[in-house]
């Protein structure tokens, strides 16, 4: 099935109606009223609050005693390990991460127990009446420390949690045939998310054996999967609800299984409605982030600017638990060369345990940290052969025909010239890039490109289900897994829909996910969501259409071959006035007994490598970005500002070109935020900053100007129209493009981030003679 | 504590502990849950609400202190023209992603068009300064106050 | 953060009531704007078992010129500063500085008096009305005292207040003509950030030659200073660039600035040059401006 060529194949028509037009969101409307509603929306007073009791050390062997909390007025238990009535387990990759922890604790904010009570005051209370007997264990609050042999193991089995690795051609001698090399060492630190909606989830049990949990999340049914696993039930007994959710890039995908399976738990256990709602320094001081990493990073090229080999050592921070590690850390992995045409490549990798708040996903995983040592590095190849960074990167550049790093075949949609070149124009890229100076101010531009595979990783099979029904007046009802977060994606998957089944967009009602009714789409992560979701769309209402073609034709009376659907009603092709409304036709499906619903199913298609080696194809596609950046230092503070951006990627087919360029300012700015202003203050392994008042993000005041989206489309063959994903590339690009601009304004390079005003004023000095 | 005030042009009377901010007044007590918590802190500006026509952070005010006052949420400007036009410029532009920070956001820039009709693009980003958007890199939404601008004047007679 | 912690809450129609209130109870704090009072009271940095609310004391917000003083209320909010013509007209620096503070939601909540009895050293209309060479008027039941503004200032986040005493006013001699000023801060970024590093300047010119230098600065010791010694180097002198770089190289000599989780003590040290010698140029331009 040529799921790109929907349009042509299957609909007979070459024009969009829907896809590719911009529209107003199907679900703007309850949110400028006020009237969306998220998680701590629903929940009613009376709910018992939960609170939980988390570790005040990093690293010890602890003993509980709950007796003076439950001692407390207002309070209705106090829930420990030994209260865990089925797996006290809810490690996402390894089973290293006990959902409470009775015995030992490995970071602080590590959870304890659980104290549940009328109201949040007399939680409060007991939380602090909760006494805990530490034997502090040595902690690691570096790598290096966590590395040393004699270091406390963390976890059984030591600190190294994962490895990775990839061997493709013969690294030294690419390196014997290149003219320069560079070789330096990167590091990237924590992001949070500081989504504005901290974590909650909301929990009713019903009868003897059945929980309905409302939260924040990213995947319903990997929150149904833990939180069974954790009450010991089957997965028919756990309900979950994905309420609107108000930010995630991630970090609700980690932290939804952890907070429903907390509500979960205690309104299992209390018999009455119980929720969970974080505040914020809780959020920011003790739910996972974006992995720390280092980066040992050789390249070398050729006279003629060509990559001759690329050496990558990675170790990846993960904090106290693995969690993605072993996801991220293979993404780093495979995406080390950046989105080149490397023909040797040796890179090694490696995630550590250290005693600090543990990693977890956060939009464009390791590929961000990657690509800023990677891009980094292109820069300054470019620079030692005298050649200009565009032009040393088109040199490079994967096009269709090229192989990965990973020896993967991409034979199309690879559009990563197009956005480089699209970018460079538009921004009136110049060999020689002429700095402006006015005064103190300097000016400097910058380029970074990336790509980033869409899908789960490492060849892990990746589907997705969706189910759409017609209803007896003519409306739909569609169903996906995958969430909304504010990125849009099941508003794509309906305008999918609504291109394919003829149906104004209005009329189609997405449903909230919810694991009582909705098929599994699998996570809403990797930017899967409209690619993979949105196949599995394309696929029910493919299904569905069939089959009102069917019925239509004999209502109507004319060959199958001459019925159109459009704009909610059937019609006959060679007589247009000829035509059933999509109500009447519905009514008569459902009277001769043709199901009105279909269930679409997608899976991608399959991919194999080898462990050895770490070669073949891990994943489906790629997306491809570019990004100019233009900055201004103001070289007696150190402080930057970015002027202006200039994006493209390579999507391709844009389903909707305003939300393309939502998400592309959105990870232009968390991009910013980032490399010049984010900063996670740990000091032996207390967050120190845990607020928006000293975790710095960006203000509107710091909105660059960004042009507008160069939007490249390489149409994908095995997806709906096309489409790629398109929420994570945006922000991989942006870091080093900033990166590079900094240097081309100033001629310093800074190998860790964020490049804060302080760090860049004192390097500017240190360079004065 | 008796506290007596006007909320979205309502005369309301209610009871609450001196120490219960107006933001849970608002959500818990009276149910109004378009006023959002982000923080608690006075650094987010999602639980932005109208004091006497001025924004403020509903968190870092205590119930009782708006005795005699009139409190507007997002709630209570659904029918008003300068509050429609904002709306259908952020719909319209795509300033509305997650949606969390939109009803604070809503109320900053209504605040801001009442006072200053037709703000520069500067005078649009130190309105809505206190109001953090972590999903749309606010230029859309400055771009939708902008338009909203723009068409209430053009619509002027 | 834990949930606000339990206080009696009253609220005084007039002053008097207020510092009877004050005088009255123990363990009593006023709370204004509660713009920092609250996130303190959430901390469990502060206690306090009964907060006085002047919000409904009217008598304390005002801005007036009397005698050609300029007299400010202390629970007179940023907002209304910012709206003040006379506040714009003859005193943009304080102008300048309340705008800087927060966001427009903590402008219209929050007041100069809390601003400056929160003592924060980092606060932005402290350096201001340093360089205005302002006196605070401190009240209590037994009477009002008049005290220089820097000596408010007892440590980081201290005040000198006795207990039952209330700052009523804030008030400078209105600046004359042939005066300039200039306010900079340095933050994280361009939004609503707490001060690195704040500096403000008052010159006064005669015909060219400075017979008044005042000098500011915030978040570089343990509460808001003049810089006095700096201050000397310009006074009677023709005003020049090399002199106002010496000027600013004396207050990077001067500040006893601390590493902090915003800045190092170091950045910092160097910034009060940079802010410094930015404040007093411009201050210089715009009191050439004036004269004209």
């Amino acid at each position: 099935m040529e799921y790109d060529k929907i349009l042509e194949n299957l609909l007979g028509r070459d024009d969009y109606l829907v896809v590719g037009h911009s529209v107003v969101r199907t679900d703007a409307l309850e949110k400028a009223l006020g009237r969306a509603r998220f998680t701590a929306d629903y929940i009613p007073k009376g709910t018992a609050v939960v609170k939980v009791v988390r570790s005040s050390q990093p690293h010890a062997r602890i003993k509980v005693d709950v007796k003076a909390a439950l001692g407390v007025p207002g309070v209705l238990a106090v829930l420990t390990a030994a209260d865990v009535p089925g797996h006290n387990q809810i490690g996402y990759a390894l089973p290293d991460q006990p959902f409470l922890n009775g015995e030992k604790v490995h970071y602080i904010g590590d959870p304890i127990a659980l104290v549940c009570a009328e109201k949040e005051y007399a939680a409060a209370e007991a939380v602090d009446a909760v006494e805990v007997e530490y034997d502090p264990l040595p902690a690691s609050f570096t790598l290096d420390a966590a590395l040393q042999p004699d270091a406390e193991p963390i976890h059984e089995g030591g600190n190294v949690a994962v490895t990775t690795r990839i061997r493709k051609g013969d690294a030294e001698r690419g390196f014997s045939a290149a003219e320069v090399e560079v070789e330096d060492t990167y590091e990237t630190p924590y992001q949070e998310h500081m989504y504005l909606e901290p974590e909650a989830a909301y929990a009713v049990p019903e009868g003897a054996g059945k929980v309905t949990v409302v939260g924040t999340m990213q995947s319903p049914f990997l929150v149904r999967e833990k939180v069974a696993h954790v009450l010991g039930w089957n997965l028919s007994q756990v309900r979950i609800i994905q309420a609107l959710t108000g930010g995630a890039f991630g970090g609700k995908d980690d932290m939804g299984p952890l907070v429903c399976a907390k509500a979960a738990l205690a309104a299992v256990k209390l018999g009455r409605p119980a929720a969970l709602v974080f505040d914020r320094d809780e959020s920011v001081a003790y739910t996972p982030k974006r992995f720390p990493a280092r980066i040992r990073y050789r390249s070398g090229a050729d006279g003629e600017g060509r990559i001759t080999a690329v050496e990558v050592d990675i170790t990846v921070d993960c904090g106290a638990y693995a969690n993605r590690a072993p996801f991220w850390l293979w993404r780093m992995t495979a995406h080390a060369a950046g989105p080149y045409e490397v023909e040797n490549a040796s890179v090694d990798g490696r995630a550590v345990y250290t005693n600090k708040v543990f990693g977890g996903s956060f939009r464009g995983f390791g590929d961000v940290a990657i690509h800023f040592a990677a891009e980094s590095q292109v820069d300054r190849l470019a620079e030692e052969l005298g050649m200009d960074p565009v032009e040393f990167r088109l040199r490079n550049v994967l096009r269709p025909g090229s192989r990965t790093t990973c020896d993967q075949l991409l034979d199309h949609s690879v559009g990563m010239e197009e956005c480089l070149r699209g970018a460079a124009e538009a921004a009136g890229w110049k060999r020689g890039r002429e700095l402006g100076r006015k005064g103190s101010r300097v000016r400097g531009v910058g380029v970074g490109c990336a790509y980033h595979g869409i899908s789960t990783s490492r060849s892990t099979p990746d589907w997705s289900a969706a189910s759409l029904i017609l209803n007896q007046d003519g409306s739909f009802t569609y169903r996906t897994g995958i969430c909304e977060l504010g990125q849009g994606s099941p508003v794509g998957h309906a305008k999918i829909v609504a291109e394919i089944i003829g149906a104004p967009l209005s009329s189609i009602r997405i449903e909230v996910p919810d694991t009582d009714s909705t098929p599994n789409a699998k996570p809403t992560h990797g930017s899967r969501g409209l690619m993979l979701g949105g196949t599995a769309a394309a696929d029910a209402a493919l299904k569905l259409r069939q089959r009102m073609i069917s019925v239509a034709a004999e209502m109507l009376g004319c060959p199958e071959a001459d019925v159109d659907l459009r704009e909610g009603r059937a019609f006959n092709r060679q007589d247009p006035s000829e035509e059933v409304s999509f109500a009447e036709l519905a009514e008569e499906l459902y009277v001769r007994g043709v199901s009105p619903a279909a269930y679409g199913f997608y899976t991608s298609p399959r991919r194999f490598y080898d462990p050895e080696t770490g070669l073949g194809v891990n994943y489906s596609v790629y997306t491809f970005a570019a990004s100019v950046v233009e900055v201004e230092v103001d070289t007696e503070t150190g402080q930057v500002d970015v002027v202006k951006v200039w994006p493209a990627m390579d999507v391709g087919r844009a389903i909707d070109p305003l939300m393309i360029e939502g998400q592309i300012h959105g990870a232009v700015s968390q991009g910013i935020g980032f490399t010049l202003m984010e900063r996670l203050v740990v000091e032996d392994g207390l967050v120190l900053n845990p607020n928006f008042k000293d975790y710095v993000v960006p203000s509107a005041l710091d909105t660059p100007e960004v042009a507008e989206t160069i939007i490249v489309e390489e149409p994908y063959r095995h997806s709906a129209f096309g489409a790629k994903g398109v929420g994570e590339p945006a922000i991989i690009s942006i870091v080093p493009a900033i990166a590079n601009a900094i240097h081309n304004a100033t001629g310093l390079r800074f190998n860790t981030l964020p490049i804060t005003a302080e760090r860049l004023y004192a390097a500017l000095r240190r360079r004065k003679p | 504590m008796r506290i007596t005030f006007e909320l979205n042009g309502k005369r309301v009377e209610c009871e609450a502990r001196p120490n219960k901010t107006l933001l849970d007044l608002l959500r818990a007590d009276l149910g109004l849950t378009s006023v959002k918590k982000g923080c608690e802190q006075g650094e987010c500006g999602a639980c932005t609400v109208l004091l006497d026509g001025a924004p403020v952070n509903s968190c870092l005010v205590l119930a009782p202190q708006v005795e005699g006052r009139a409190v507007t949420t997002l709630d209570g400007l659904v029918d008003d023209p300068l509050m429609a036009a904002l709306r259908k410029a952020f719909m319209e532009d795509g300033a509305i992603q997650c949606g969390f920070c939109i009803p604070g956001m809503l109320l900053s820039a209504y605040a801001l068009l009442r006072e200053n009709p037709r703000p520069t693009e500067e005078e649009v980003k130190t309105a809505i300064e206190g109001n953090i958007c972590r999903c749309t890199g606010y230029i859309k939404i400055i771009e939708a106050i902008m338009d909203a601008a723009e068409r209430i004047q053009n619509e002027r007679p | 953060m834990r949930p606000i912690p339990s206080f009696s809450l009253h609220r005084p129609k007039t002053l008097s009531e207020a510092l009877e209130l004050l005088q009255a109870l123990e363990d009593a704090r006023p709370i204004a704007g509660g713009t920092d009072l609250l996130v303190l009271l959430r901390d469990g940095a502060v206690s306090a078992k009964h907060l006085i609310d002047l919000g409904g004391v009217h008598e304390l917000q005002y801005i007036r010129e009397e005698n050609d003083e300029i007299r400010i209320g202390a629970a007179t909010t940023h907002a209304q500063l910012l709206r003040s013509e006379l506040i714009a007209e003859k005193t943009p620096l304080l102008h300048e500085a309340a705008a800087s503070i927060g966001s427009v939601q903590i402008r219209n909540r929050g007041t100069l008096g809390g601003n400056l009895c929160n003592a924060s050293p980092a606060a932005d209309t402290a350096p201001p009305l340093l360089a205005l060479n302002a006196e605070a008027a401190v009240a209590s039941t037994g009477g009002t005292r008049i005290i220089p503004l820097g000596d408010l200032f007892a440590g980081p986040k201290m005040n000198s207040l006795r207990p039952g005493e209330l700052l009523t006013e804030i008030r400078f001699p209105t600046p004359p003509a042939g005066s300039g000023t200039s306010f900079q801060k340095l933050g994280r970024r361009r939004g609503l950030t707490l001060a690195v590093i704040n500096v403000a300047v008052y010159l006064c010119l005669e015909g060219g030659v400075c017979r008044e230098a005042r000098i500011a600065l915030g978040a570089v010791a343990a509460t808001p200073i003049r810089m006095p010694a700096a201050e000397e180097m310009l006074e009677g002198r023709q005003l020049s660039g090399e002199l106002i770089e010496a000027a600013a190289s004396a207050c990077r000599d001067q500040v006893r600035p601390i590493d902090d989780i915003r800045a190092s003590a170091e950045y910092r040290r160097e910034m009060a040059y940079v802010l410094t010698r930015r404040a007093l140029m411009d201050a210089w331009e715009r009191a050439r401006r004036d004269t004209l």
